[in-house]
């Protein structure tokens, strides 16, 4: 636990400012200060990449620290397009999902600036990364909005608009872990020598994605018969992200070749 | 025998395989890299692994056949991957032994020619003759320009970039020159060659020499495992705007859904 002095700090703490703003405004139900609050966290979140991209000099993706405020940087877009394409208001979960990112980023991780090693230059790196990153975000707030699912005596229309809705975030989100994941298999071939070199954290993205290919053909072979088992394999599936990126990440116990975090 | 087949292969089937495979990597995942590899090159792993190609071949025959072809490809690239994969490693068993060793390495100092590849924590097994040869013209390392906090470290700024430049022959060919860096392996006669690491040692002289270590390897199933690759994508693109397509629907008709 620490509180970051710097200019990043600041960006980071404003931007969590901002979404509890967000949370604030959406008890009090001002409309139009929900989404000015929303908007400007988007803003700041964006600052505080870009920032970080400039003050280090190469794409901020190397260490976790980066790739939480990368994944903060994405809710607002996505946010909006949820919105746009399935008509449901996913602002508050958002807000509360980009204050449960940022607060490592600003109280746990430290920010050094590590120059890159010769492994991570490779024109690989970023689509690599980047896709895992709105991967990730896309597949939480698909649990998220799959959380009426579970609820008891559930109205069936809000049952189906839930599972609409997280059934289209997660397809897109399993799309971007399917090129995350391949990306990353062409860019160990060019790098390591081999496309699958069964290293811990390869088996944990194997095992997230095998999770979500069972929720789709459950959904096929269920349709809506059991939304709550679809929303069970959504909140493993999601389980499995956060412990990818933290347990696995940082345990000694799978140590491999992904350890630049 | 249809519905042997259907139960086989079917969704309720799929859904345990997935949550299997899942369970597997995990435990695999504990195991750690290395005995893990170990693993999935036993019999057992390799006739499992066939088994799962040949039930993915099947689906995706059968959902081609129906013409959801958005299906079909999903499946048949993950096969693909599988096969090629399957391919690489039973290509020892299945090599008539002429066409040069799978992986290797070789460590050089700068003049070296070598066209053997050994293998081993200190690159003591030999494993076979490359079908060309070697020279490791100069090996180069770059670092970074020094920082302030480098220097009031007093230590060295880190490492930028590593490069082996050598001179391939090919029996009846004119010899060339390659770079080989980190991320931008050389490809010569079916191998990748990969600057792997390098280090500081001393020669019989006594005197201190920096040598460089280049691996080779050799993977005939890399193709497939490519197609599979892009098939597997396209797929999942058709079939994700296929999920876009279907419109969110109205609040409005409830029953048809029977528990």
């Amino acid at each position: 636990m620490m509180i970051k002095t710097t200019l990043q700090g600041g960006l980071i703490y404003l931007t969590m400012v901002f979404f509890i703003a967000t949370l604030v405004a959406s008890a009090l139900r001002q409309r139009m200060l929900i989404k000015g609050f929303w908007a400007a966290g988007f803003l700041t979140a964006v600052s505080a990449v870009l920032w970080r991209g400039i003050h280090t000099g190469h794409p901020p993706m190397q260490n976790l620290f980066e790739f939480f405020l990368c994944m903060a940087a994405f809710l607002w877009p996505l946010s909006r397009l949820s919105s746009w394409k399935n008509g449901i208001d996913t602002t508050v979960k958002d807000a509360v999902l980009g204050l449960c990112i940022l607060f490592p980023a600003g109280f746990v991780f430290g920010e050094e600036v590590r120059r890159l090693p010769p492994a991570l230059q490779s024109s690989l790196f970023v689509p690599h990364v980047a896709s895992y990153v709105a991967g990730y975000i896309m597949l939480a707030r698909a649990a998220l909005m799959a959380l009426p699912m579970l609820k008891k005596g559930c109205p069936p229309a809000e049952m189906r608009s839930a599972e609409a809705a997280s059934r289209q975030t997660v397809v897109v989100g399993f799309l971007l872990i399917t090129i995350g994941l391949v990306l990353g298999s062409l860019w160990g071939k060019i790098c390591w020598g081999h496309y699958w070199q069964w290293d811990p954290k390869e088996m944990w993205s194997l095992a997230t994605w095998m999770v979500y290919a069972g929720y789709f053909h459950l959904r096929l072979k269920t349709g809506m018969r059991q939304p709550r088992l679809l929303a069970v394999f959504l909140w493993i599936g999601l389980l499995f992200v956060v412990l990818t990126l933290t347990w696995i990440n940082l345990s000694h116990l799978f140590s491999g070749m992904h350890n630049y975090a | 025998m249809k519905n042997y087949f259907h139960q086989a292969t079917g969704l309720g089937m799929a859904v345990y395989i997935c949550c299997i495979l899942s369970a597997a990597s995990i435990a695999l995942a504990f195991v750690g890299a290395e005995k893990a590899g170990e693993i999935m090159a036993t019999p057992p792993a390799l006739g499992l692994s066939a088994l799962l190609a040949l039930l993915l071949i099947l689906r995706g025959g059968f959902t081609l056949f129906n013409r959801r072809y958005y299906s079909a490809m999903m499946h048949l690239g993950c096969a693909c991957v599988v096969v090629g994969w399957l391919t690489g490693q039973t290509a020892p068993y299945l090599d008539q032994g002429d066409k040069g060793p799978l992986k290797g390495s070789i460590a050089m100092v700068d003049g070296d020619v070598m066209n053997a590849l050994w293998e081993g924590a200190y690159l003591t097994n030999y494993v076979g003759k490359l079908p060309f040869s070697v020279k490791l013209d100069k090996f180069i390392i770059d670092y970074y320009a020094s920082s302030s906090v480098d220097q009031s470290a007093g230590r060295m700024p880190p490492i930028k970039e590593y490069r082996s430049r050598v001179t391939i022959t090919e029996p009846g060919k004119e010899p060339y020159t390659k770079n080989i860096v980190v991320n931008q392996p050389a490809y010569v006669c079916g191998y990748h060659i990969y600057q792997m690491s390098w280090g500081q040692s001393q020669n019989w002289q006594g005197q201190p020499v920096t040598y460089t270590v280049l691996q080779f390897i050799r993977d005939p199933g890399l193709h497939l495992v490519y197609f599979g690759f892009g098939t597997l994508f396209v797929g999942i693109l058709l079939f994700s705007v296929r999920l876009f397509k279907v419109r969110s629907p109205a609040p409005a008709p409830l029953p048809e859904v029977k528990s």
